[in-house]
């Protein structure tokens, strides 16, 4: 008999307590403090637990298999339900718990003015607890199960403020096509207990590779559009930007830092373990086209957007292209690489959200060409959003590029090693990818902090210190995962990568096998790079930007020689008459590129209609391809 | 036969998916939701099907080899998909009764404030 307290039982722990925290809050959710402290404790005694596991599962290598009930494995045929949790499972449980412990502290001031918040926290728990169910778990149908809890409370929620324009249709859209692709978990996975009869991943995983025929083909294309919809990939897009744009900001963080993460997580186990199917180079650039696409997609969409939170979901989707690209190469460095992007994902995109929730929150609207200089009344959100948005674009010493720099250098070593010239235009890609995205957040910047402050916001203050706490959390992590990135692959990414590369220790693992030792080799990157020479060069940058504003500044008033002032007009350098303030526009920013663009603008636009039919039949169409393209290659 | 279910079952999917595809009216579109849970249930019942089997229900010391059940994992599976696909229509339900509140219509080529 295992001891209560031993660490095999902290897995089920750490799902346990958030939907204990969901439950505790209806009953006693009535009073403020007692709602704040069961919300917190549950989302950070999720954290810490997981984080008790690191030394053993991302350093040790071991892997926990937790079996409910303790029915385990007899004659070789696995019985119970299992909770299976190798470093890969871990990396995103702790992505997991993270966000969700800043959103939580983030809501408490956040979400203070509306009604019905112990609603709001039991769902916001049921979410966190779907998704540390779904990467915690290792059985295919409790994986549905969680698909299915993580789904409903991410509905609820996006239709939480419902008064908020569009949220109930952003939830109606969302409610169906999420249906549609979870309704496609449940088939492929039915499909597949009818060919092995079991549902317990590893043994899955050991009986399907290999043992391919038309009905685990079919079952393949239904999982992967399945779970494709759970990361909002292209054709699935335009749900994220309704569900972001119409959530609170910190149910937005969850969505798109936390939720596209389990589909990401999805994906990866389908196609690294239950399928083993990385070796072949069709399945490969399957999640590569897949990936680039949505990268794409997704950036010009978030061009053309003036709504700040649609905006920003645009690029969460695109910033998810990114990591199903580098997953797709199937190289240790690529696989490294794609994590360690979806890390930085979370981080930073939960930044920005938290920054335009701060904006919501004190001006009431998110809408680009309403808002305007607000750096000179919110300086601290300034402060935060700007390091956001540099993490985002991919600039030293931030996060982003660190990562972003990992993945070019991942597609460039596979075109080398392949000899094949696509992987290159994938970098290109990815490249451009990234200079539209920094394009984008200048015109944010500029539309939001600088430029004219409109007379309506004359009076806003910068937000309560409680928000600010939750964003300057996740700034502080964005300079530290950029800063530190050999610790963060040795201790996070690299020992994930290897998990999910060495499916046989997972199987052996579960079905009681002998377990290999875990690999420890860390991935080779070609282009070395210190970022604190990054973060010297920033600061000497800083300090002379700060040295001339300075210098301008004293210098503006002139002296005669009696002591009187003269006018500015007469300096040196600062002479000449005093110009009419004219605002740039943030939408007037990049005029030539989107008129030469015209075409292709106006034909997304038109695309995204915006009726579910259309995206009920994108869903359809992506499922039938996925279909007909896994018969013929697979 | 068994193999009825199989294309009565790939047939309900399809149909759900084309009311939810080619129906303009928000009901509709829970009604194709529904129809295709009900032909992934019907799916699931019968790949637990064995022709002549009995009902999965037995003590330790009966069970001996020559045991000849229906397969009752499936059977749970449905119980639970079901329960499922309920949740999914009350919820959409609410969801439907909230825009017509807000829009005035049930017509989905009009519920399109967020597009583009």
């Amino acid at each position: 008999m295992m001891n209560v307290l031993s660490y095999q039982h902290y897995p089920i722990y750490a799902i346990m307590l958030l939907f204990l925290g969901a439950f505790l809050i209806v009953l006693f959710g009535k009073n403020r403090i007692a709602r704040h402290c069961l919300a917190l404790l549950s989302v950070g005694g999720s954290l810490a637990l997981l984080c008790l596991l690191i030394p053993r599962v991302m350093l040790g290598g071991e892997i926990i298999t937790y079996w409910l009930g303790n029915r385990s494995v007899a004659g070789g045929f696995a019985f119970g339900i299992a909770l299976e949790v190798d470093a890969l499972s871990l990396f995103f449980g702790l992505l997991i718990a993270t966000a969700v412990f800043v959103a939580c502290v983030y809501s408490i001031k956040y979400m203070e003015h509306d009604d019905n918040i112990p609603q709001y926290y039991t769902l916001f728990l049921m979410l966190a607890g779907g998704v540390m169910g779904l990467v915690l778990s290792g059985d295919l149908f409790n994986m549905f199960i969680m698909v299915e809890i993580l789904t409903f409370a991410a509905v609820a929620l996006t239709a939480f403020r419902n008064t908020a324009r569009g949220a109930l249709e952003a939830a109606f859209k969302y409610l169906v096509v999420g249906s549609i692709g979870s309704t496609c978990i449940l088939a492929g996975t039915i499909m597949l207990y009818a060919q092995a009869h079991t549902l317990n991943f590893a043994q899955l995983s050991s009986l399907i590779p290999g043992n391919f025929n038309g009905a685990t083909r079919v079952a393949f294309a239904l999982l992967f559009v399945g779970f494709s919809t759970k990361a909002f990939l292209v054709p699935f897009h335009p749900l994220a930007a309704d569900a972001h744009g119409a959530a609170p900001a910190s149910i937005s963080v969850l969505i798109s830092g936390v939720l596209t993460k389990s589909g990401i997580y999805g994906i990866i186990r389908l196609a690294y373990f239950l399928f083993q199917s990385m070796d072949q180079a069709t399945i490969r650039w399957m999640l590569v086209i897949v990936g680039s696409v949505s990268m794409f997609v997704c950036v010009t969409m978030a061009l053309a957007q003036h709504d700040f939170k649609r905006l920003l979901a645009f690029h969460s989707i695109s910033q998810i292209g990114y990591v199903l690209t580098a997953v797709g190469l199937s190289s240790l460095l690529g696989i490294t690489a794609g994590l360690y992007h979806a890390m930085n994902h979370t981080i930073f995109k939960g930044l920005l959200f938290l920054a335009a929730g701060a904006v919501m929150h004190e001006t009431g609207t998110t809408d680009l060409n309403r808002l305007g200089g607000l750096s000179k009344r919110m300086p601290h959100t300034t402060v935060l959003f700007l390091i956001g948005a540099a993490s985002i674009s991919g600039i030293p010493p931030f996060n982003g590029f660190a990562s972003k720099w990992m993945i070019y250098q991942a597609t460039y070593q596979a075109a080398v090693d392949t000899n094949n010239i696509g992987y290159l235009l994938v970098t290109i890609v990815a490249l451009v990818t990234s200079t539209l995205t920094l394009a984008s957040f200048v015109k944010v910047s500029q539309s939001v902090f600088f430029g004219q402050l409109p007379e309506e916001y004359k009076d806003v203050k910068e937000v309560p210190f409680g928000m600010r706490l939750g964003m300057g959390m996740f700034a502080v992590l964005c300079i530290l995962t950029g800063l530190l990135p050999n610790l963060v692959t040795k201790y996070l990414t690299a020992p994930a990568a290897h998990a999910a590369q060495s499916a046989a220790r997972y199987i052996n693992s579960a079905l009681g096998g002998s377990v290999a030792p875990a690999e420890t080799a860390l991935p080779e990157a070609v282009g070395a790079w210190n970022p604190i020479n990054w973060l010297l060069l920033l600061g000497i940058a800083l300090l002379a930007l700060t040295f001339v504003a300075l210098l301008g500044k004293y210098d503006r008033v002139s002296e005669n020689a009696s002591g009187e002032k003269l006018a500015p007009k007469y300096d040196v350098f600062f002479s000449g008459e005093k110009s009419e303030y004219s605002q740039v526009g943030g939408g007037d920013l990049f005029w030539g590129f989107k008129q030469n663009w015209r075409h292709y603008f106006s034909f997304m636009h038109d695309l995204h209609s915006g009726i579910v039919n259309d995206y009920a039949l994108w869903a359809v169409v992506a499922l039938a391809l996925a279909i007909v393209f896994l018969q013929i290659v697979l | 036969m068994i193999l009825m279910n199989y294309i009565a079952a790939f047939f309900l999917i399809v149909l759900g998916l084309y009311t939810i595809v080619t129906k303009y009216n928000l009901v509709k579109t829970v009604i194709g939701l529904s129809i295709m849970d009900y032909g992934v249930n019907l799916l699931i019942v019968s790949i637990g099907f064995n022709p002549g089997g009995t009902a999965p229900i037995f003590t330790i010391s009966e069970l001996n080899p020559s045991s000849f059940f229906v397969d009752p994992i499936p059977q749970a599976l449905t119980l639970t998909s079901i329960v499922i696909g309920a949740c999914v229509t009350a919820m959409s339900l609410a969801l439907v009764m909230k825009i017509y509140e807000q829009y005035g219509t049930m017509d989905t080529r009009e519920v399109r404030r967020l597009r583009g």
